[in-house]
C-alpha cells in the first residue's frame, strides 16, 4: 500500500488501461492532467454513489509511512449502472488498485474509469461505451394526424427519446479539425478554422482552448446546455408534442432536467411566458413552423451565461438560431442549425449531425449538482 | 458617503473574487467598478458602463447627470489591452481623459482592467472590476 509514481512503463500501461476517458458531465481534462499519470493502492473508505459523478475515497499510504485519504473520480451512476456497477460493487474496507490521472490542481483526486480489487485481482467500475439501439429494419418515419412527421413516440406508445448524437463538438459544416469528443481541439492553432469568429471570441476561444475548458459555467456553476449544445448531450433528450397547444417540449437529458418550449402557434418572440427581451433565456424564445417534412425553429433570445458548446466558442445576446429537425426514419433524426450571431462571429455559419431513436425508455436520470465535481 | 458606497460595492467583489464564475460574452460588456487615482477632477471613484454591439464598444463613465461618454474604445484581443478616450469638463474647462489598461483574470465573470488614466489636469493608477 504505497504511492507509486508514474514512472514511463507506468504511465504507458494507465494510458491503456484508462483510455480515453469517458462520457462525463465536464471535459476530464478541465479539472485532470492527462499527461500525469498515478497509481494509488489502498483502502477504500468511502462510496459516494452520486451525480453527476461517482466517487471513491480510499486511504493510502504516504511517504512518511502516514494514511492519506484520496477521491477516485470515476464515471456517473448512469453510466456504471449500466455497465452492470451498483454502489455495493466496491465497499468500505475493500483493499484495491486503481490508475488513473491526477488533478491539475494538486489536490488529492485522481481520475479513473476502473479499479483492481487486490483480493480476487477483478477489474470493477469499469464502463462500456453505450452503444445505440440496432433496429431491425429500416422503419419509416410516423406520420402525425395533421400529414407532419412526429418527433417524439406514438401517441399512445411506449416512450422513446433521442440520443448518441453522431457529433458531440460543434464545427462548421466543411471544416476538417482534429478535436476530441470533449471539445478540446488537439492542436490549438486549429482554432480559426472551427467557426468563423470575430478577433475577440477567436482569442476567448483559445483562452478557454489553453485552460482546458475547466470555466465551463455548465462544469463550475451547472448552468444549462443552451443552443446546438442540448443536442449533443451524453444521455439525449425527448420530444414531447402538445398539439392542441401548439408546442413541443424539448426535455433535456443532461443537467438538471431543464426544458425548452418551442411555440408553433405563430407567435412572436417578444412577450413569450417566461421570457422578453429582458429576461434573456438560456434556451432563448422558440418560434416553430413545418416546412414539408422538416420542423424549422427560429430562437433568439438568448443570455450570455451559459456556454452553447462543449468546446467554449463564444456567443453574445445577439446570438440567433435556426434550427431545422429532419425524423428521416424511424430511427434516425437530422440536425441542422444555423449561427448567426454579429456579435462574435463575421458570418453566419452552419453545422449539423445525426441522433439515433431510443425507444421503450425514459430519459436517463441525470442530475449536476453545485459543488459536486 | 458615496466614497463608502464605493468601498462596499469593492469589499463585496473582493469577498466574491473566490467564487468560481466564468467569463461570458464579450469581455468588455457590463458595469466595472474603481479607481483612478489622484483625480481631483471627478475623485477617485469611478464607474464605467460598457457595450458590444458587434463592431464597437460603446460606454459611460459615471452614469448620470455628470456622465461622461466614451468617444473612443478599443480593445486588442491578442494581449487583451484597452485603450479609452472620453472628454469631460470641470470648473476648469474641458478634459479629455486617455485610459490604458489590460484586462486581467480574463476567464473570470469578476475580471478587472489595471493600468494608468491621464488628462489636462493629471494622471495616475487605474482600476476597475467587472461587477
Amino acid at each position: 500500500m504505497r504511492i507509486i509514481t508514474g514512472a514511463l512503463v507506468a504511465a504507458v500501461a494507465v494510458v491503456v488501461i484508462a483510455g480515453t476517458p469517458g462520457l462525463a458531465h465536464h471535459s476530464v481534462a478541465a479539472k485532470f492532467d492527462e499527461a500525469k499519470s498515478q497509481t494509488l493502492e489502498g483502502v477504500v473508505t468511502l462510496v459516494d454513489w452520486r451525480n453527476p459523478h461517482v466517487h471513491v475515497f480510499m486511504n493510502v499510504r504516504g511517504p512518511k509511512g502516514e494514511w492519506v485519504n484520496w477521491a477516485v473520480e470515476l464515471a456517473s451512476p448512469i453510466d456504471l449502472t449500466d455497465s452492470g456497477w451498483n454502489r455495493d460493487s466496491v465497499q468500505p474496507g475493500d483493499a484495491v488498485r486503481v490508475d488513473g490521472f491526477v488533478a491539475r490542481n494538486g489536490s488529492r483526486q485522481l481520475w479513473s474509469n476502473t479499479m483492481t480489487l487486490s483480493r480476487t485481482g477483478r477489474q470493477v467500475l469499469n464502463v462500456k461505451p453505450m452503444q445505440p439501439p440496432v433496429p431491425l429494419a429500416k422503419r419509416p418515419t410516423p406520420m402525425g394526424p395533421n400529414g407532419v412527421p412526429r418527433l417524439g413516440a406514438l401517441p399512445g406508445g411506449v416512450d422513446g427519446y433521442w440520443a448518441f448524437p453522431s457529433s458531440t463538438v460543434l464545427v462548421e459544416n466543411g471544416v476538417n479539425v482534429d478535436i476530441r469528443p470533449d471539445g478540446l481541439l488537439r492542436n490549438v492553432a486549429d482554432a480559426p478554422k472551427v467557426a468563423p469568429m470575430q478577433p475577440w471570441a477567436l482569442s476567448i476561444y483559445r483562452n478557454r482552448q489553453s485552460r482546458y475548458l475547466q470555466d465551463d459555467p455548465m462544469f463550475l456553476n451547472c448552468k444549462p446546455p443552451g443552443g446546438p449544445r442540448q443536442f449533443q448531450q451524453p444521455y439525449g433528450f425527448q420530444f414531447i408534442e402538445d398539439p392542441e397547444r401548439q408546442r413541443i417540449f424539448v426535455l433535456i437529458g443532461s443537467g438538471n432536467r431543464n426544458f425548452r418550449i418551442i411555440y408553433l402557434d405563430g407567435r412572436s418572440h417578444v412577450g413569450q411566458v417566461g421570457g422578453d427581451d429582458d429576461n434573456p433565456l438560456y434556451y432563448g424564445r422558440a418560434v416553430g413552423k413545418w416546412s414539408g417534412q422538416t420542423l424549422e425553429v427560429d430562437t433568439r433570445g438568448f443570455n450570455e451565461d451559459f456556454w452553447f458548446t462543449n468546446g467554449g466558442l463564444p456567443h453574445t445576446d445577439q446570438l440567433r438560431l435556426i434550427e431545422r429537425f429532419t425524423r428521416v426514419d424511424f430511427d434516425t433524426l437530422r440536425y441542422d442549425v444555423t449561427i448567426e450571431d454579429p456579435g462574435a462571429y463575421t458570418r453566419p455559419w452552419s453545422s449539423g449531425w445525426t441522433l439515433r431513436w431510443v425507444g421503450g425508455a425514459e430519459l436517463p436520470v441525470h442530475f449536476c449538482q453545485d459543488n459536486r465535481p | 458617503m458615496r466614497a463608502l458606497i464605493f468601498a462596499a460595492a469593492l469589499s463585496l467583489v473582493s469577498l466574491a473574487g473566490g467564487t468560481a464564475v466564468a467569463q461570458e460574452g464579450h469581455p468588455l460588456k457590463g458595469s466595472w467598478i474603481g479607481t483612478w487615482e489622484k483625480n481631483q477632477a471627478h475623485g477617485e471613484d469611478v464607474l464605467f458602463v460598457l457595450n458590444w454591439d458587434g463592431k464597437a464598444i460603446t460606454g459611460v463613465i459615471n452614469p448620470g447627470t455628470d456622465d461622461i461618454k466614451i468617444k473612443n474604445a478599443t480593445l486588442d484581443p491578442d494581449k487583451w489591452t484597452v485603450h479609452f478616450e472620453a472628454d469631460a469638463k470641470d470648473k476648469q474647462g474641458a478634459i479629455t481623459y486617455v485610459v490604458d489598461g489590460k484586462i486581467e483574470n480574463l476567464a473570470m465573470h469578476n475580471r478587472y482592467i489595471t493600468g494608468t488614466w491621464k488628462s489636462q489636469r493629471g494622471s495616475g493608477a487605474f482600476k476597475i472590476q467587472r461587477q
